[in-house]
Formats: structure tokens, C-alpha cells, sequence
């Protein structure tokens, strides 16, 4: 079936010579008529919107369980046919599905418009109306503006000009202003405030481990207890120390301190403190780690299944 | 052995598991009798928490994660419906912050669709709906501002969070708001549980629906899940008897002396202590007879669930694709 699929001549649509008058028309043409599709779905009303939306689920959820379900070709290469039907399929699906993720990129950044135009609407009528806090607003304004438009210009220079075709850019001493205020705006602000914000975490863990650890009730000091024993066996001397006491009582014997896991096969060494943190993780976390896993995987497959087959009713799928 | 190992087993158990929540979904359908679920108190208190935001004036605030739009996300902002709704029938203003594009328009939608159907359209203000930023600090920035200037009373945080998910639930809780949590991410449930109100553990996150709503088709799903993870928990229990006799029967266990590891520690011991000390080690024959240190892949269950290749698999000699342009060094050879 493939084989004879193979003889007919491949059509691609895009297949013009690149800049011609026939690619821009044809991108216009096809802009125009998404613009239209999203204008429409916009504004139709739920009962229409939502088979239209299920239909498109459905198509999409069923070409990636069908990637999932159909036996994979092994060891392809480029420019080869398939042994069989079976293999053809798998060619198939396999060729398909990164012009699938190319859909999916390009939702996603039709969407980030719509998320830009959020932000500017809400940013801009704060500053007209001059309501409380609006200097933050122009100030976010000014930033995404100077960003991005330092950002593509930095972009340009790099792709485009003579100095950054030959990769003079790379080094320092040949940037111009533009590199710099790229470099300034990006490494200078916004990645050192994005480790400003994550350096935070440290003061906040501390004020909500202080509130955790209260012992209020039976719980709550069996965490205590259990966090005491795992922070205790990070503590490089204490853990040294506690190992090599309990290390002596197991062997009824002084150890010299070189060697404080001589005896491996007495039951109190089981009191190391690494022991016990070790069996806190292990046997006490990890299956109930597993557990949650469990549980939330079959949600997750619970939730895609609905979604998928349109049984979800209100919500997402009003 | 070798019958089982294309690992078709594992995807025979996962279509089982989808039969087991599609089965009892129809089930429900047909049935349609009140099924008993649990209390889960984090859900309860999201009436108190709304009611405590109208009392005081102040909004109700709501992060659906930084993660992608997937069934996590989709989930929260479903949560989110509920709550609005609720929301909008006090009259008490809702604050959703997204950091991802797709989920702000589905949310958008979403929001705008729960006060049309409760026809209080002209209660909904079109920056109800945020999107802050995509950049995880940045929004955490952003929320966390937010929450400040606008001293929400109640915070919802349910979804995807990564690190910021304590920055939310301290400056909330700096606020004095009544919070509620979930995270699917169980190493940010720690933090939620350590900060906030009331915190949905697992998949009480992805019963919340279910819960709230209680619609069969819902209440059918979380019944098939129960199916599942009793057959899961059956396979572990299964998992762990073959494992124990098959790792059994390959397995030569020997004492062994400390003089055989190390004759350095052997020498610092006692005549009795040294009859004390012993070891055991696990040994399987290979296929060319000789013994070898086992492993947990060496067992019937991993083998279920893996595939096996040999190299004759991986060997495969396909024919050439004469229509393949000559560049890419295809065509006829």
C-alpha cells in the first residue's frame, strides 16, 4: 500500500521560489483566513464553539495515541522505505508529528500575542487613568518596550551585519552600544532580578519551616522529629561523631576513629544517624512519594481521557 | 521468557486502566445513584474562603501554575470555574494571574462563560484575567505584588508550581489570606503544606470536580481511578512475590568472612568478634555459565514492562528511496 502511495507525485503547497510575489500572496491569503477562523470562533456562541473545539481535540488527541499505540520503525534512516504496511504507518505517523508540534508552536505564539495585548491593556489604562501605582506601569511599559526592541536590534547586528557574520561580535572589545545595552538590560537586570527573587526562597523557607515546626499537635511533632534527623545527618562532624559512638557500641569495643565502619553486621548500627535518615527516605518517603505519583498519573490519564472524548462538561468545555 | 518481552504488557495494563475509568463512566451515566466520596477538607473550606474575601471586600485571588496548557492546567482553571461562580454570585471581585498565554485565553474564556451562564455578565471585569508574564521569577514578581497591593483576603493556588510556589503562599500568607493549595509537582506539596490553609495532596487535586460538581460522568471517573489503583496496588504486591522468588532462585547466597573483603579489618578484630561478622551477595549464572551479580532488570516484572532488543531487533536493512532527493544522500543507489 505504501509503495504504490510512494508513486504519486508529492504536492507541497509552500514549494515557491523563496521571496517571490506567489509566497507572499499565498501567506496573506492563508494569515486572512486564520484570522477569519479565530474571528469566527470567537464569536460563535458556546453550542457551536464547543463541537468545532472537541472535534480538533478529538483529531489531535487521537493522532498522539495512535504515535503511542502503533509499533515504532527501529532503527530508520533518512531516505529509506518501509519494510511493510505496518512499518509504512509508523513512517507516517513518525514524518507527521513534528508538523504537528509545528501547529502546536504556532497556537502557541499566535496566543502570546493575545497574553501581550492583555498586559498592554491592562498596564496602559492605568497609566491614562493615572490610577494608584501606575509609575510601575510605565516603568513595565518602558522595559518591555526597551527590551524588545534592543533584543532584536542586538539579534540583527549578530545575524545580519559584517561583524557578526564573521563572528567579530562573539568577543567584547568589538561590540557596540547596542550589544552592550542588550547585554545590560539582559545579564545586567533581568537575570539579576530573577536570582534575586529565587535567593528570596531561602528567607521565605525559613519563616514557614518556623510556623511548620511548631509543635502543635501529633503530626506536626512527627515532622518535626523526622526533620530533625534528616537535617542532623547533613552535619558533616555531628554525623561523624554519632556514627562512630554507635559504630563502638555495636562492636563492644573501642574502634580507632579511621575506621568507624568496621562492624557492618551488628543490629545496633542501625542507629547511625545516617541509617536512620537513610530509612526516613527510603522506606518511609520514597513509597509514599510513589503512591502520590501514582495517584496523580491516573488523574492526569482520568482528566486527558475526558477532555479527549468531550465527556467534561462545564469548566474548560462549557 | 521471551514471549513477553516487546513490553505489550504494559501497554495491555494501560488500556486496562482506561477501560477501568471509561467502563465506570458509563456506569455512572446509567446508574446515575449518589456515589459516596471522601471528605477532602481543602475543598470544603473554598465556600469559607470566598465568604471571608465578600465579608472583608477584598478579591479572591487565583494561579493555575507556570506550567503549559495540559490536563493540570485545564483542571485548575476548572476549579477556578467553581469558584467563580460562586464569586460572582457575592459580587466579589476575582484576580486570575496566568503565565502562559494559551492557558489566559482558555481561562479568559472560561471566566467569561461562568458569569454568562450565571447571567451576571455586567459583574465581569475583563482584567479579571491576567497574563503577567511567562518568565517563572518575573511572575512570581508579579503575583506577589499583586497580592501585596491588593491584600487579597482568599488565594487559590492549584496547578503546576515549581519554585516560586513558596514566594505565593508566604507573601499571601504575609497578607493574612485564607489559602488553598495543590500542587501536582509533589516536591512543591512540602512547602504549600508548610505555608498554607489547606493544602489538596495528589489526586485529591484532580478529584476537585468530582467533589464539587458531583456530576456522574465525574463521580464515574474517580470510581474508575479507585478500579485503577487497586489493580496498581495489586501489581506491586504481585511485583514484589515474583521479584522476591525469582531474585530467590538465582540468587547463590554465602556467608562470607570480613577476611574475604579486607584482611587489613580482619586483622584489628577479636577471635569472637571475628565469628560474628558475615556478608551475603546475590549471584546469577549468565548465559555462559558464569555467575554474575543480579540485578532488579534480571526479573519477570521489569521484563513485562520493558522492552528487550537484541542486536538482530536493531539490525534492520530497509530498501532505498529512489524518489529521495540526491542531496540528502538518498535516490537510487
Amino acid at each position: 500500500m505504501i509503495n504504490l502511495l510512494a508513486q504519486v507525485p508529492t504536492y507541497n503547497f509552500w514549494r515557491v521560489p523563496p521571496l517571490s510575489g506567489e509566497l507572499w500572496l499565498k501567506i496573506g491569503v492563508t494569515l486572512l483566513l486564520c484570522c477569519g477562523i479565530v474571528a469566527f470562533l470567537m464569536n460563535a456562541p458556546t453550542r457551536v464553539r464547543r463541537p468545532v473545539v472537541w472535534f480538533f481535540t478529538f483529531i489531535a488527541g487521537a493522532f498522539y495515541v495512535a504515535l503511542w499505540i502503533w509499533p515504532q520503525p527501529v532503527s530508520r534512516e533518512p531516505n529509506t522505505l518501509p519494510r511493510d504496511g505496518i512499518e509504512g504507518i509508523g513512517f507516517l505517523l513518525n514524518d507527521i508529528q513534528p508538523r504537528v508540534a509545528d501547529v502546536s508552536n504556532i497556537l502557541t505564539t499566535i496566543l502570546l500575542g493575545l497574553g501581550i495585548y492583555s498586559l498592554l491593556r491592562i498596564h496602559l489604562s492605568k497609566i491614562v487613568k493615572r490610577q494608584a501605582d501606575s509609575p510601575f506601569s510605565i516603568v513595565l511599559i518602558v522595559s518591555m518596550l526597551a527590551i524588545t526592541l534592543v533584543g532584536y536590534m542586538d539579534w540583527y547586528m549578530r545575524e545580519f551585519s559584517v561583524a557578526g557574520k564573521e563572528g567579530k561580535l562573539q568577543e567584547m572589545v568589538n561590540w557596540t552600544p547596542i550589544n552592550f545595552a542588550q547585554n545590560l538590560l539582559f545579564d545586567g537586570f533581568l537575570q539579576q532580578m530573577d536570582s534575586a527573587m529565587f535567593s528570596m526562597i531561602a528567607f521565605f523557607i525559613l519563616s514557614a519551616a518556623y510556623r511548620a515546626f511548631r509543635i502543635r499537635s501529633v503530626e506536626a511533632t512527627v515532622l518535626m522529629a523526622s526533620a530533625l534527623i534528616l537535617m542532623i545527618s547533613l552535619l558533616g562532624g555531628i554525623v561523624f561523631a554519632w556514627n562512630h559512638g554507635v559504630a563502638n557500641m555495636a562492636a563492644g569495643m573501642h574502634i580507632p576513629l579511621a575506621n568507624p565502619e568496621i562492624n557492618e553486621a551488628g543490629y545496633l548500627n542501625n542507629l547511625k544517624i545516617t541509617s536512620a535518615a537513610g530509612w526516613l527516605r527510603n522506606t518511609l518517603q520514597v513509597p509514599a512519594l510513589r503512591a502520590v505519583d501514582f495517584g496523580i498519573g491516573l488523574g492526569a490519564l482520568a482528566m486527558g481521557l475526558r477532555l479527549w472524548l468531550g465527556l467534561e462538561k462545564g469548566g474548560v468545555t462549557v | 521468557m521471551q514471549w513477553h518481552d516487546t513490553a505489550w504488557v504494559g501497554m495491555v495494563y494501560t488500556l486496562l486502566l482506561v477501560f477501568f475509568i471509561l467502563f465506570n463512566i458509563y456506569r455512572s451515566e446509567k446508574k446515575r445513584k449518589d456515589l459516596f466520596i471522601r471528605r477532602i477538607p481543602g475543598l470544603n473550606a473554598i465556600d469559607d474562603a470566598i465568604g471571608r474575601a465578600t465579608e472583608m471586600g477584598r478579591p479572591v485571588l487565583m494561579v493555575p501554575g507556570v506550567g503549559d496548557l495540559n490536563a493540570i492546567s485545564v483542571q485548575a482553571v476548572n476549579i477556578f470555574a467553581h469558584v467563580t461562580k460562586t464569586a460572582a454570585q457575592f459580587s466579589t471581585p476575582i484576580r486570575l494571574c496566568v503565565a502562559n498565554a494559551a492557558v489566559y485565553t482558555v481561562a479568559q474564556e472560561v471566566i467569561r462563560d461562568v458569569y454568562q451562564q450565571q447571567g451576571l455578565e455586567e459583574r465581569y471585569d475583563t482584567d479579571s484575567v491576567r497574563f503577567v508574564t511567562d518568565r517563572q521569577f518575573a511572575f512570581a514578581a508579579g503575583v506577589s505584588g499583586l497580592i501585596l497591593r491588593e491584600k487579597v483576603a482568599a488565594a487559590f493556588f492549584l496547578g503546576e508550581f515549581f519554585a516560586e510556589s513558596l514566594i505565593f503562599a508566604e507573601t499571601a500568607n504575609g497578607v493574612g489570606a485564607i489559602q488553598v493549595a495543590g500542587s501536582t509537582e509533589k516536591s512543591q506539596t512540602p512547602f504549600f503544606i508548610a505555608a498554607c490553609d489547606y493544602v489538596l495532596i495528589g489526586d485529591e487535586f484532580y478529584a476537585a470536580s468530582a467533589y464539587l460538581t458531583r456530576q456522574p460522568i465525574l463521580v464515574g471517573s474517580l470510581v474508575g481511578q479507585d478500579w485503577a489503583k487497586i489493580l496498581m496496588a495489586a501489581t506491586v504486591f504481585l511485583g514484589f512475590w515474583v521479584n522476591s522468588y525469582q531474585r530467590g532462585q538465582m540468587t547463590d547466597t554465602h556467608r562470607m568472612t570480613l577476611k574475604d573483603a579486607s584482611e587489613e579489618d580482619w586483622n584489628k578484630l577479636t577471635e569472637d568478634q571475628k565469628k560474628t561478622f558475615s556478608t551475603a551477595e546475590t549471584w546469577k549464572k549468565n548465559d555462559d555459565g558464569k555467575t554474575e551479580l543480579a540485578s532488579p532488570e534480571d526479573t519477570g516484572l521489569y521484563r513485562a514492562f520493558n522492552p528487550l532488543f537484541t542486536k538482530e531487533d536493531l539490525t534492520v536493512t530497509r530498501q532505498p528511496d529512489p524518489d529521495a532527493p540526491k542531496e540528502a544522500g538518498g535516490g537510487e543507489q
